[in-house]
This record gives structure tokens, C-alpha cells and sequence, in this order.
């Protein structure tokens, strides 16, 4: 058995008296695809900051390829293979479509090798044609795509994504699945995916981790984890949590 | 030929307009000194334009490396008779050291809170330039001996000598915007003006980034407050780290005229040098008036074009599609 391409042990994140995570761990292989769910405010999105340097943890471990990696700036674990999409979609917003994803590929190339970079990119996503536009004039799914896009510009090999898919309906969705997948397939590219829809989170995860309060309540086969009696405790307390998952 | 024309027809207009300039005012030592003054403060914005343009790192305390410049070149000239040539890279050199440190102490501010606390600095420096006498003459400020025509001390006869300079200077500090601005360096700021978390998450180094910009607009910033204080022959504390008269008048100036554009400053320069001028030389009689006057001609300006002057004459879109290319 291989080395886990990321270990997690222990991780604390407080803000003040809030326990936003408390003793969270976790692994997960090269090219593996790891769904995690929870209600809101359950911590997934602070674990997501932490894991990529935006939250520092209060406590714990995070090792990347056998490196500590806690602590670190951003920029400096996006040079080693991890970055995330953001919740809320964070496009640099006066700027068109290339010249997004053209910036994430300014961290490993010159800018004429980035922007033939962001080209390629562009073309796999099936973005070429809007690559002009200005991302105030996109659609959700193109503006979910644009921030994978721009994640994929920095040769990642981890991916974090927080909630692409939000704001999609199924035919949507289903693009979007393709398209993770195509790029784990191609490109060995491993993912964790925050979603709220049961549906993607079954037909994409090779493995589920379910947070409630800040822990780990539940962890395993994304068919059996749903059925546990502790997760539907959880989303059964849980209004939101309710329709979807 | 064309291509250039069309591209840099702006300025190459600016630049012959700069250099036509002294010619036709030759006569007129009134004109050049306003010109010469327009100029080292069109510089001087265009080093508040740097940080406060490129980086959206609002600074209310760009004159702390003004004085550090006309401080450093000027006790030197005086004391040890250094030339002023040497002191300005001196001034430089002391400025990029404290433009570095300040940078890092406060990497964690935004917004107002970074304002106030370079406001902050550049009042400290004010207080300790005024009550160290024995090094900084304190209050009663300082006079640079006169030379007459002394190029190597930095010293000319005829206004000319300083307009060139002045020229050069903002020349300088436009090349190293328009550097900066353009190309990778030109994407990775926009991104940290535009969603800064997410430009780190994408790989930029925000900090290092800013740090760059920051040095290079303290160590520009007192070289043109060598050249104001060459120019002027005389300062004290309170007009060199002046809050109002050096801090606000080159952000303003930046900001009236098109923040984050190279030709922004020097509009802003063109346009409020004068502005002041003209309104204390109609309005001298009634104390106050003129800048009364001068304030809501200000005001007026912002009202119409909130966007700056460039947008007046339709300009910076084209520039800042320039910048993108
Ligand atoms: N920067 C912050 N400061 C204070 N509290 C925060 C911050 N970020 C998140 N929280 C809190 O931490 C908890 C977890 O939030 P979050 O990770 O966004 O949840 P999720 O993404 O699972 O919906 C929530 O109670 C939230 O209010
Ligand atoms: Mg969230």
C-alpha cells in the first residue's frame, strides 16, 4: 500500500470560543475522489481554508506528499499541488475568462506559456469560445467551470471544490461530473468535493466523510455512509440538509 | 512607424509637448517654476500611484519618504558635503529600507487602517524631524547653501536645469510603473486588487509582491523629495512631512486624475499645480479664499468624473485595455 497523498490528524480550527473543527482526520490516495458532506456550518468550508493555508489551524497536522504543511501561505501550497474553488464564486471579476485562468498559470509559466496554457485548458473545459468575456457576463455553470479552470491552471494535484455545483440543475450537474472525472482520468488529478446534492456526491465519490459540529461523525462507501443512522441523525436535525441529502 | 504612432501616439505627444515646453517659455521663469513644480509632484504621484494604484495599499503617509530624501541629501550636502547626486541614492537607499519594514509591520492592514497607520508614520517622523534639532535643525527647517551654477552640486542658474530633471524623474517613475503594470506582473496585481484571498489561493505571492512595489515607491518617493528640496532650496519638518500639503496632494492627484493609470498622476499634477496657483495669485487679497476656491473646484472635479480625468477624455479605457494586452 502506497503513501497517502494527504494525512490529516487532530485538526483544531477555533474561532474565539467556536469550535469550528475539533479532532479531524482524514486520508486520501493520489487520484482519489473524497466527497464531503454535512449541514451548514458543520465546518467543511474551514476545513477547506485550512487544508490550503487560508485558515491556519489552532492544532493538529496536515501532511502533503510526507510535508508538514501547516502554517504555510497559500501561494506556497499552491506551488506544491493543492488549491481550492471558492464557495462563493471568487473570479477576478473585471477580468475576461483567460485572463483568469492566464493568472493561476503565471505560478509554473512565463506569461506567453501561461496564456498557451490557459488556451488548453480553456479548450478541455469546452470554454474556448467564451475565453473573450468578461466573467460578470457568464452563466453559473460557466462560471463554475471558470474557477475550475482557473484551480486547474496551477497543476494541481489536489483539487478542493466548494460547492461548484450549487447553483446548477441536473443537466448541469451532470457536465460538471464529466468533466471531474475526465480530468481524474487524464490527468491523475485528485479531488475533494464539498456538495450538498446526494446525487453528484453518489454518482462522483470514490469515498464520503461526514462532518457535523466540526467531527467526523462518519466515513467510508458514499452507499453505505448515507445510510448510517448517525448521518440521518444528523441531517434529520437539520432543515437544510433535509431536501437535498 | 504607424503601429508605434498609434500605439504611443499619447505619449509621444506628452513627450514633445514636455520637451517644446521650455522653449516657448524661456522668458517666463513664472511658467517654468509652475511646470517644474508640476512635474516632481506628476513623479511623485506616480510613486503613490504604485502602491496606492497597483496595489490598492491607500497610503496617507507617502511624505515620511519625501522628507527621508530631501533630509538624507540635504544634512549630507551640509554637513559633509556630499553632492546631492550621491545623497538622492542615499535617500533612496534609507527610504527603500524604511518603505520594506513598514511594509512588513503592516502586511496585515487594509483599507483605513492602513491609511491611518502610514498617516501615523509620516506624523512620527514630522514630530522627530522637528524635535532633534541638533541633527535636523528642528523647526526653523533647513537651507541648502547656495552654489549659483553648480551642476555636480546639483545647483543650476537658469529654471531649465530642474525642469529637466524633474523630466527625468518622471520619466523614471513612469517606466517603472508602466513596468510593473504590464505583463505578468500586471495580471498578478490586478488579481490582488480584484479578490486578493483568491489570488493567493491561485499561487501569487501577495506579500512579497506588495513588499516590491512598496520599496520601489518609498526609494522613487525620496528621490523626488531630493529634487522638491534641490528646487526649493528650503524646508522644515512641517512642509516636508506635511499631511496636507505632500501625503493627500499626491494621492489626490493619482486619484483625480485616474487611479491605477500612468498618465493619471501627471493629469492630476497638470491640473492641480496650476489650479493652486492660479487660485492664491487671483484670490491672494482674502485670506482663505483661495483655498476655498481651490477646494470646491476640487470637489466639482470629482462630482463630474468620479473615475478621474483620464475617463473625461475617454482615454482610460483604451489604457487599460493597453495593460491587459
Ligand atoms: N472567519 C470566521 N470567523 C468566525 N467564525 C467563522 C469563520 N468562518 C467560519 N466560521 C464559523 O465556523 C463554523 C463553520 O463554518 P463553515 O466552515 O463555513 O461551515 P460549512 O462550510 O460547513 O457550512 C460556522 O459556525 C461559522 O459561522
Ligand atoms: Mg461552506
Amino acid at each position: 500500500m502506497t503513501e497517502p497523498l494527504l494525512s490529516v490528524h487532530e485538526l483544531d480550527v477555533r474561532f474565539g470560543g467556536l469550535a469550528a473543527l475539533s479532532g479531524v482526520g482524514f486520508h486520501m490516495r493520489a487520484g482519489e475522489i473524497l466527497g464531503i458532506v454535512g449541514p451548514n456550518g458543520a465546518g467543511k468550508t474551514t476545513l477547506f481554508n485550512a487544508l490550503v493555508g487560508v485558515q491556519r489551524p489552532t492544532a493538529g497536522s496536515i501532511l502533503f506528499q510526507g510535508r508538514g504543511i501547516s502554517g504555510l501561505k497559500p501561494h506556497v501550497i499552491a506551488r506544491l499541488g493543492m488549491t481550492k474553488t471558492f464557495q462563493n464564486s471568487a473570479l477576478f471579476p473585471e477580468m475576461s475568462v483567460l485572463e483568469n485562468v492566464c493568472t493561476a498559470a503565471l505560478l509554473h509559466h512565463r506569461l506567453a506559456a501561461a496564456k498557451k496554457k490557459a488556451y488548453g485548458i480553456l479548450e478541455r473545459l469546452e470554454l474556448f469560445d467564451i475565453a473573450g468575456e468578461d466573467v460578470a457576463n457568464l452563466t453559473f455553470p460557466q462560471k463554475a467551470l471558470t474557477e475550475l479552470a482557473r484551480a486547474m491552471a496551477t497543476d494541481p494535484k489536489i483539487l478542493l471544490l466548494d460547492e461548484v455545483m450549487a447553483a446548477l440543475s441536473h443537466e448541469e450537474m451532470d457536465g460538471v461530473i464529466a468533466v471531474i472525472r475526465r480530468l481524474r482520468e487524464d490527468d491523475g488529478i485528485g479531488f475533494i468535493v464539498i456538495e450538498h446534492h446526494m446525487r453528484a456526491i453518489l454518482s462522483l465519490c470514490d469515498r464520503l466523510l461526514v462532518l457535523s459540529f466540526g467531527q467526523v461523525i462518519a466515513e467510508g462507501d458514499p452507499g453505505e455512509v448515507v445510510r448510517h443512522p448517525d448521518v440521518i441523525k444528523a441531517y434529520l436535525g437539520d432543515s437544510a440538509g433535509a431536501g437535498h441529502a | 512607424m504607424k503601429t508605434l504612432l498609434r500605439r504611443h501616439g499619447l505619449a509621444l505627444l506628452c513627450a514633445a509637448l514636455a520637451i517644446c515646453l521650455p522653449l516657448c517659455m524661456e522668458d517666463s521663469d513664472y511658467a517654468m517654476r509652475i511646470a517644474t513644480m508640476a512635474l516632481i509632484f506628476a513623479a511623485a504621484s506616480q510613486c503613490w500611484n504604485l502602491s496606492g494604484g497597483l496595489a490598492n495599499q491607500i497610503s496617507l503617509g507617502h511624505a515620511a519618504f519625501f522628507g527621508i530624501g530631501a533630509y538624507t541629501s540635504t544634512l549630507l550636502y551640509i554637513h559633509l558635503e556630499v553632492s546631492p547626486w550621491l545623497g538622492l541614492v542615499a535617500g533612496g537607499m534609507l527610504a527603500a529600507v524604511a518603505a520594506a519594514m513598514l511594509s512588513v509591520i503592516l502586511s496585515r492592514l487594509k483599507g483605513h487602517y492602513y491609511a491611518l497607520a502610514t498617516l501615523a508614520f509620516a506624523e512620527v517622523l514630522r514630530v522627530v524631524a522637528n524635535s532633534w534639532s541638533s541633527v535636523t535643525g528642528g523647526p526653523i527647517g533647513l537651507t541648502i547653501p547656495f552654489k549659483g551654477d553648480a551642476p555636480l552640486a546639483f545647483q543650476f542658474s537658469s529654471p531649465a536645469g530642474y525642469y529637466w530633471i524633474s523630466l527625468g524623474l518622471l520619466a523614471l517613475c513612469s517606466l517603472v510603473f508602466h513596468r510593473l503594470a504590464s505583463g505578468a506582473s500586471g495580471y498578478r496585481l490586478r488579481a490582488i486588487r480584484e479578490n486578493e484571498v483568491a489570488a493567493e489561493v491561485s499561487g501569487i505571492d501577495t506579500f512579497r509582491l506588495k513588499l516590491r512595489l512598496n520599496v520601489l515607491s518609498g526609494a522613487l518617493m525620496a528621490m523626488c523629495g531630493t529634487v522638491y528640496a534641490q528646487f526649493i532650496y528650503f524646508f522644515d519638518p512641517d512642509s516636508i512631512f506635511s499631511l496636507s500639503g505632500i501625503s493627500v496632494k499626491v494621492a489626490m492627484m493619482s486619484i483625480i486624475g485616474g487611479l491605477g493609470t500612468l498618465p493619471g498622476p501627471i493629469l492630476g499634477a497638470f491640473f492641480l499645480v496650476p489650479l493652486e496657483e492660479l487660485s492664491t495669485s487671483f484670490f491672494s487679497d482674502t485670506a482663505g479664499l483661495a483655498q476655498c476656491v481651490f477646494g470646491i473646484v476640487l470637489i466639482a472635479a470629482i462630482l463630474i468624473q468620479p473615475r478621474g480625468l483620464m475617463a473625461v477624455w475617454g482615454l482610460r479605457h483604451r489604457f487599460m485595455k493597453g495593460a491587459r494586452t
